[in-house]
């Protein structure tokens, strides 16, 4: 070959380098045209989902004021720790190295993440709530090392309940469950939200909107520069009808029930008769809400939810129970509203009287001799409200009973109140299928048999006759304020459920024989506040027939229930409710209890200093078994299961009504009307 | 030695493209390592690369080929060295350590080998290249291929293989041959896969064929230089504004990934602008190739200019996120003192022999 050959032969292999440089080159182009131009703005969003994160900025709820101002519910600083998917490069590798760093339980860590899974990755899974400093600074210290990188650990506000105060009335706040995010598009998941109580009826009100910041971060997930900030709105503040002193004496003399031995299940509501406010609010066992604030437990939750005594649950709202005597209002102005009797209708008690075919005792075994309607109110006669409901006939009752607030719903704000019931024909019918029959009448006379009502429909039925009768709605805010510094706005109260004109003479019958319970010579003595002419009824209703209770013993609490049914003053009533202790064996013993919630407001009322809180022994409580077997007692047999014309009735129904006067020196006069 | 009349036959419009690009580089350097001292300490390779240049430059090519074996054999002695006593950086042993900087030697083993093949190819008498011209040439750059490798630098061992294929080409190297050699590496794949690679240089191929399957782990690298790129956009972010490689989404920024930085921070303009100078470059090259007096200098230019031009193209398409990830870096741009003194004294070989292409 020549050397020209060659030469010639160089030249073109060069030239196919040079085609070959330049193709690639145009390729090279073509590829950046593609990128940079075409598709540009896909890879612009990706570079800002690099560096932009968007991180919500947890609104403080709303603060919860009394009715005076005072601070019942406020916020905290707490710190949630969370992992953020988009920045994990092995998340499992995070989840083991988080669970040791912060003390956790790897298996639940997991369980957390799997939970989230679904959830988009920008969205952090939150998975300490209220961390302690320990396990922040455990965290924090990690990230200086540049471990953890899709680790956050943020500053948030979490609820605070300075006190153990009515826990069931402001409920508790926790993250939302999925089925709440599936019906509620406004939240998502993590998000914090009432549960239960006023945080969660209220929870649109409280939540306030949460902020966000734009922050740019580095590849180490760490913050460089915030690019925009939302900053989070508070929740609206809200006035509470709640007065804090009645409140914290209620939560006292209970506190005081628990020491003493006697129960520590019960409930309390108390209202202003005029207008539905509520003025204190209770129900036991109560539990700390703080608890929930801040991500509830594991084991705390399974705790509470296994207590047999249930403590999440609302007695006031969502007990039902036997209303005993207190009853018997109900039975005693139906009658005189549908002039079957007038208050001197007189009643001879030898102790007990029959009808259609069967003996109905009285609680007083040698009978209370001929009494009126305000003596048979002061001494809880039966045998003289078995006749007056015989009279009646169920129908009456069940209509007055209900006008009056028994067995409908409040209407109170707080979620899942449940209805009780005052039994009527027509109920019958409809529920069981079968007749009433006249004899059932009867017990139901003295609040036994089917009636069973809530403690806050006991509070409306004392509101109601202490207002002349208008079933007022109880509720329980006051006034709002938005922040948008107009400052606070009432909040009007809801209207009343019903309202009738109850004849005043009548009315007046009624009401002296309440006063007569705790001021003559009745079973309410120790609700006495002098000077104050408090009116009340005391029931006690047992819970099971003597035969069911002989069959049931040792198996669980069968002592009677006890009952405080109140308004004062008398004659121009500024405060009504109830006192009911499960298991409290005595109504007098609920009447210790309202004493001090009564004494309280009293005297906040008059500027004198407030009592403080009462010593187990002072309430004198009686822990006398009202229905055993263990030697003689002024206590009859409850009702036996009725005769073949009174028709079945369930014996668990069958609840007995027992009373006995207490303080029998503090007698008094009826004073001259 | 030089004559004076040389000066006039230098290629300045190929050294002004040159110097262009390792201007742009030294600000992108600034720019990804804000305000560091890396872009002096690049300054100072630019001007020892310069001198390194010149040095190249002047001795004429025909006289460093008659030494080419020594300058071979002290690179693989250098090489050796740093096998046993280099300096170990992330997990490679790969530079010996020269007190104010380390040397890294395999990136002077391109020059030497084009030497070497020139000297062989160019000298030869025979018109036609043989079987056993291969043999040899293979050998050539066989020994420093292996002895890189086991630094370990799959990634500067493989821009080795461009010099022999091109010279060869050049040389006259039958086409057959390479389709022989490309079916045998075709069969030899799968082996290699099995063998010759670890398991992360697998990952890294099995990645770039889909690397958004594992976005968080050996794909992230890739996708990121995508989007690097991409979110660069016609005019880019502006200087020093780039998110991508400023906020380190977008690793080694001022090195292996400098061409994606710039990408984002000066847009397809900028792209536009650095693909064309390159291209320059690479073209006068070929030019001064064609133009080469003997065929010893066209070997010789298009030896250096074959690792170069290799390194150009796979380290741009990295940047774009078009080829998986391997620690090259971008001649002429990336930091890095030993590539760019490396580089810039092979473009003193290419000058040389353009210069030359009249003297005798």
């Amino acid at each position: 070959m020549s050397q020209g050959d060659n030469r010639r032969r160089i030249g073109e292999r060069l030239m196919v380098l040079q085609v070959t440089v330049i193709v690639a080159f145009a390729a090279l182009g073509i590829s950046f045209w593609v990128l940079q131009i075409v598709q540009h703005a896909k890879y612009q969003e990706m570079a800002e989902n690099n560096h932009q994160r968007t991180l919500a900025l947890r609104a403080p709820r709303g603060i919860l004021f009394d009715r005076h101002g005072k601070v019942l519910v406020e916020n905290r600083h707490s710190f949630t720790i969370s992992i953020l998917r988009e920045h994990s490069k092995d998340l499992d590798q995070t989840a083991r190295l988080l669970a040791k760093v912060a003390g956790l339980d790897l298996k639940e860590v997991q369980e957390i993440i799997e939970r989230h899974r679904g959830e988009p990755s920008y969205r952090p899974i939150v998975v300490v709530e209220d961390a302690t400093l320990a396990q922040v600074a455990a965290i924090t210290a990690r990230r200086l090392d540049f471990e953890l990188p899709d680790v956050r650990v943020e500053e948030v506000p979490a609820r605070k309940y300075p006190e153990q105060l009515a826990a069931h009335l402001f409920g508790y706040v926790g993250q939302v469950s999925d089925a709440q995010v599936a019906s509620n598009p406004d939240l998502k998941s993590g998000d914090i939200a009432g549960q239960s109580g006023i945080e969660k009826i209220y929870n649109a009100d409280l939540k306030g909107a949460d902020g966000a910041r734009v922050v740019v971060v580095n590849s180490m997930g760490r913050e460089i520069s915030v690019l925009q900030e939302d900053r989070p709105t508070e929740g609206k503040r809200m006035q509470l009808t709640i007065d804090y002193d009645v409140q914290r004496a209620t939560e006292q003399a209970f506190n005081a029930v628990s020491e003493a031995g006697l129960t520590n299940a019960g409930a309390a509501v108390v209202l202003d008769p005029r207008t539905g406010e509520v003025l204190a609010f209770t129900s036991r066992p109560t539990y700390d809400p703080n608890a929930f604030a801040a991500g509830i437990d594991r084991s705390t939750w399974a705790s509470l939810n296994s207590d047999e005594q249930r403590p999440l649950n609302n007695r006031a709202t969502q007990g039902r129970y036997s209303p005993g005597s207190t009853f018997k209002m109900a039975v005693g102005l139906a009658g005189l509203e549908e002039d079957v009797i007038d208050p001197n209708f007189h009643v001879h008690c030898g102790g007990g009287a029959n009808f259609y075919g069967r003996f109905f005792k009285c609680w007083k075994k040698g009978g209370h001799g001929s009494v009126d309607l305000k003596t048979a109110i002061a001494q809880s006669c039966d045998v003289y409200f078995y006749t007056v409901a015989n009279m009646l006939g169920v129908d009456r009752i069940n209509k007055w009973a209900t006008l009056l607030g028994l067995g409908v719903k409040s209407g109170i704000d707080l979620p899942n109140e449940v209805t009780g019931l005052v039994p009527s024909t027509k109920w019958k019918q409809e529920v069981r299928r079968e007749k009433w029959y006249a004899g059932e009448t009867i017990s139901v006379g003295i609040g036994q048999g089917a009636v069973s009502v809530t403690p806050v429909s006991m509070a409306v039925y004392m509101a109601t006759i202490a207002n002349g009768g208008t079933r007022v709605t109880p509720h329980l805010v006051k006034a709002m304020d938005d922040g948008k510094g107009e400052g606070w706005k009432a909040v009007p109260g809801p209207p009343p459920q019903s309202k009738f004109d109850i004849t005043p003479e009548k009315l007046q019958a009624i009401r002296d024989g309440m006063w007569m319970v705790v001021n003559g010579s009745g079973t309410g003595g120790r609700a006495r506040v002098a000077g104050k002419d408090i009116a009340g009824k005391t029931g006690t209703a047992q819970v099971i027939s003597n035969q069911g209770r002989a069959a049931a013993r040792g198996k669980r609490d069968l002592r009677d229930n006890g009952w405080f049914a109140f308004f004062a003053p008398r004659d121009n009533p500024q405060i009504a409710g109830i006192v009911f202790l499960e298991h409290g064996m005595h109504g007098p013993n609920a009447a210790s209890v309202a004493h001090h919630i009564l004494d309280t407001f009293f005297a906040k009322q008059d500027g004198r200093p407030l009592p403080p809180a009462p010593k187990p022994e002072e309430l004198r409580f009686d822990f006398s078994d009202s229905a055993g077997d263990s030697g003689p007692r002024d206590y009859p047999d409850p009702p036996a299961i009725p005769a073949d014309d009174a028709g079945p009735v369930e014996p668990q129904r069958e609840i007995a009504l027992l009373e006995r006067p207490v303080a029998p020196g503090r007698a008094a006069t009826m004073p001259a009307r | 030695m030089f004559e004076r009349r040389l000066y006039f036959h230098v290629d300045w419009a190929m050294l002004g493209a040159i110097l262009a690009l390792c201007l742009i580089g030294v600000v992108q350097i600034y720019s990804a390592t804000g305000g560091s001292s890396l872009y002096v300490t690049q300054m100072y390779g630019i001007a020892i690369g310069l001198v390194a240049l010149v040095v190249c430059l002047t001795i004429d090519y025909r006289s460093l080929a008659d030494k080419s074996h020594f300058i071979y054999l002290g690179v693989i002695a250098l090489l050796v060295f740093v096998l046993f006593f280099g300096v170990v950086r992330g997990g490679s042993r790969r530079w010996i350590d020269l007190g104010s900087f380390n040397l890294q030697p395999s990136e002077f083993a391109k020059a030497a080998i084009a030497l070497a093949l020139a000297k062989y190819f160019g000298e030869s008498r025979r018109g036609a290249v043989v079987p056993s011209d291969l043999v040899i040439a293979g050998a050539i750059t066989f020994v420093p291929f292996l002895v890189i490798y086991q630094q370990p630098d799959l990634g500067t061992a493989a821009t080795l293989l461009p010099i022999v294929f091109i010279v060869a080409f050049a040389a006259g190297m039958p086409m057959r041959i390479f389709g022989i050699l490309a079916l045998v590496g075709l069969m030899a794949a799968p082996i290699a896969w099995k063998f010759a690679l670890k398991d992360y240089q697998k990952e890294r191929v099995s990645t770039f064929l889909d690397p958004e399957a594992d976005a968080r782990g050996a794909g992230y690298q890739q996708l990121q230089a995508r989007i690097t790129t991409g979110s660069g956009g016609p005019w880019g972010k502006g200087f020093q504004k780039g998110t991508q490689g400023q906020l380190r989404f977008l690793p080694v920024a001022h090195n292996d990934f400098i061409f994606s930085a710039f990408a984002e921070e000066h847009g397809f303009a900028g792209v536009f602008v650095a693909l064309g100078l390159y291209l320059f470059v690479i073209l006068r090259a070929i030019e001064s190739a064609q133009l080469a007096k003997d065929r010893l200098g066209a070997y010789l230019v298009l030896g250096v200019l074959a690792s170069f031009t290799f390194q150009v193209l796979y380290n741009i398409m990295m940047s774009a996120g078009l080829a998986p990830v391997k620690g090259l870096t971008l001649p002429l741009m990336s930091y890095g003192g030993s590539s760019m003194i490396a580089t810039l004294a092979g473009f003193g070989l290419i000058l040389n022999v353009r210069m030359r292409r009249f003297t005798n």
